[in-house]
């Protein structure tokens, strides 16, 4: 049996990660900073970038457990001393992470609704995405960049929803599902996120 | 020193820490979840007879104790522990269900966050060193936690409650009702057992 000396790697592209428990490599396509690290290649499960970046990263980021799923020709990035616990992040176009983003446990990024609202192009979808359909037959489903400035803070379990910026220092509270914009400072809280007092709530 | 338990039939590399005590047919599927524990305390955590544990993830802090009662099923929740979390008996907690006595960074001053962002980097095992205190959480006998429920630090969950899904607990909870919804309030009041019905026996 080998005890692993550190819980994390330092992430470099093409790696294979020593000691992963899953058996994967990190992807090519990425971009990263100096002392960012990742504990597993599990995170890379659903990247599907087919471009020549589907993941940049600044330095100094922990990623833990965390997903990265990155849809063929979308792009996440991530600034420096970003720390995601857990989190899962599925991009279709781009999502954005400032430096200094604190992510805790549970925390769901996405910058889509991955399927139509519309009864008849959803149905349309559930064909096209069965086991023996054609996927190219999907239909268009609209995707909105996702933001995160600087110094925000998003607590455990909370959710992200397509096209949201998140202005610097904002707080999201736990569980929140945030649909709309938060202003640079501001506090939001609840499903879905209303604003509330800085430092009141959870 | 005693030795470290490897379970048998893990899928995950890793092994039970001689700090966790386990009672009469106690049972941890696997020690992927244990993989953060970093508590010295003896016992750091405590599964009592009858107790389950599924994929389970503690991350807990040096000083971090994790006290789970007898029958009591955590099935895929995550337990951030600085200091105590003390789950009764007959309890279940549910997938993705956050239980914890720290936070984590939220309400500190942006510079203080950063500071601590700066310190995790530098970290090889990058803990995230808490710059609040921890507060105790205890979540008495036979509650029910659902699916994605955060349970906030300093709170009590009061006997026989449940916790609707997705729930954020920012306040103690009385016995004996059900809550929910974010902001979250009290849907439905529940009858204390009878007597005859109160659990207490535990299976050998």
């Amino acid at each position: 049996m080998t005890m692993p000396t550190s819980r994390f790697h330092i992430l470099a592209p093409g790696l294979a990660i020593p000691g992963d428990w899953h058996p994967g490599r990190v992807p090519n396509n990425i971009e990263v900073g100096q002392n960012t690290v990742i504990d597993s290649s599990f995170s890379f499960l659903h990247y599907e970038a087919t471009g020549p970046l589907g993941l940049r990263v600044g330095s100094n980021v922990t990623l833990w457990r965390t997903a990265l799923s990155v849809g063929p020709g979308a792009v996440i990035e991530i600034g420096n001393y970003c720390y995601l616990a857990n989190a899962s992040l599925a991009c279709t176009e781009r999502i954005t992470l400032g430096s200094y983003v604190l992510v805790a446990n549970g925390v769901t990024i996405v910058d889509s609704d991955f399927h139509p609202i519309d009864v008849d192009a959803r149905i349309m979808d559930t064909i096209a995405l069965s086991p023996t359909g054609d996927r190219g037959k999907r239909p268009r489903i609209e995707a909105r960049p996702v933001v995160i400035e600087d110094c925000v803070r998003i607590g455990f379990n909370a959710t992200i929803l397509k096209g949201v910026n998140v202005g610097t220092g904002a707080v999201i509270a736990p569980g929140a599902v945030v649909s709309r914009d938060v202003a640079p400072g501001r506090w939001v809280a609840g499903s879905p996120a209303r604003e509330i007092p800085p430092g009141e709530g959870s | 020193m005693m030795p470290l338990i490897r379970i048998p039939g893990d899928w995950y590399d890793g092994v039970i820490p001689s700090n966790v005590e386990l009672g009469e047919n106690a049972h941890i599927d696997t020690s992927y979840g244990l993989a953060l524990i970093d508590s010295t305390r003896r016992p750091c955590l405590i599964m009592a007879a009858g107790s389950g544990s599924y994929t389970t993830s503690f991350v807990m802090g040096p000083n971090g104790r994790v006290t789970v009662g007898s029958c009591t099923c955590l099935n895929s929740p995550f337990l951030i522990c600085q200091e105590s979390i003390t789950i009764g008996s007959h309890c279940l907690v549910s997938w993705g269900a956050v239980i914890t006595d720290t936070d984590l960074g939220q309400r500190e001053s942006r510079g203080t966050n950063q500071q601590m962002l700066r310190r995790a980097a530098a970290d090889p095992d990058r803990r995230l060193a808490p710059l609040t205190r921890p507060l105790p959480v205890i979540i008495e006998d036979a509650v029910w936690i659902g699916f994605g429920s955060v349970v906030m630090p300093g709170v009590t969950v009061g006997r026989g409650s449940v916790i609707g899904c997705k729930t954020v607990v920012d306040q103690d909870i009385p016995p004996y009702v059900v809550v929910a919804g974010n902001p979250l309030r009290v849907v439905r009041e529940l009858d204390p057992p009878g007597r005859d019905q109160s659990p207490g026996v535990v299976p050998g």
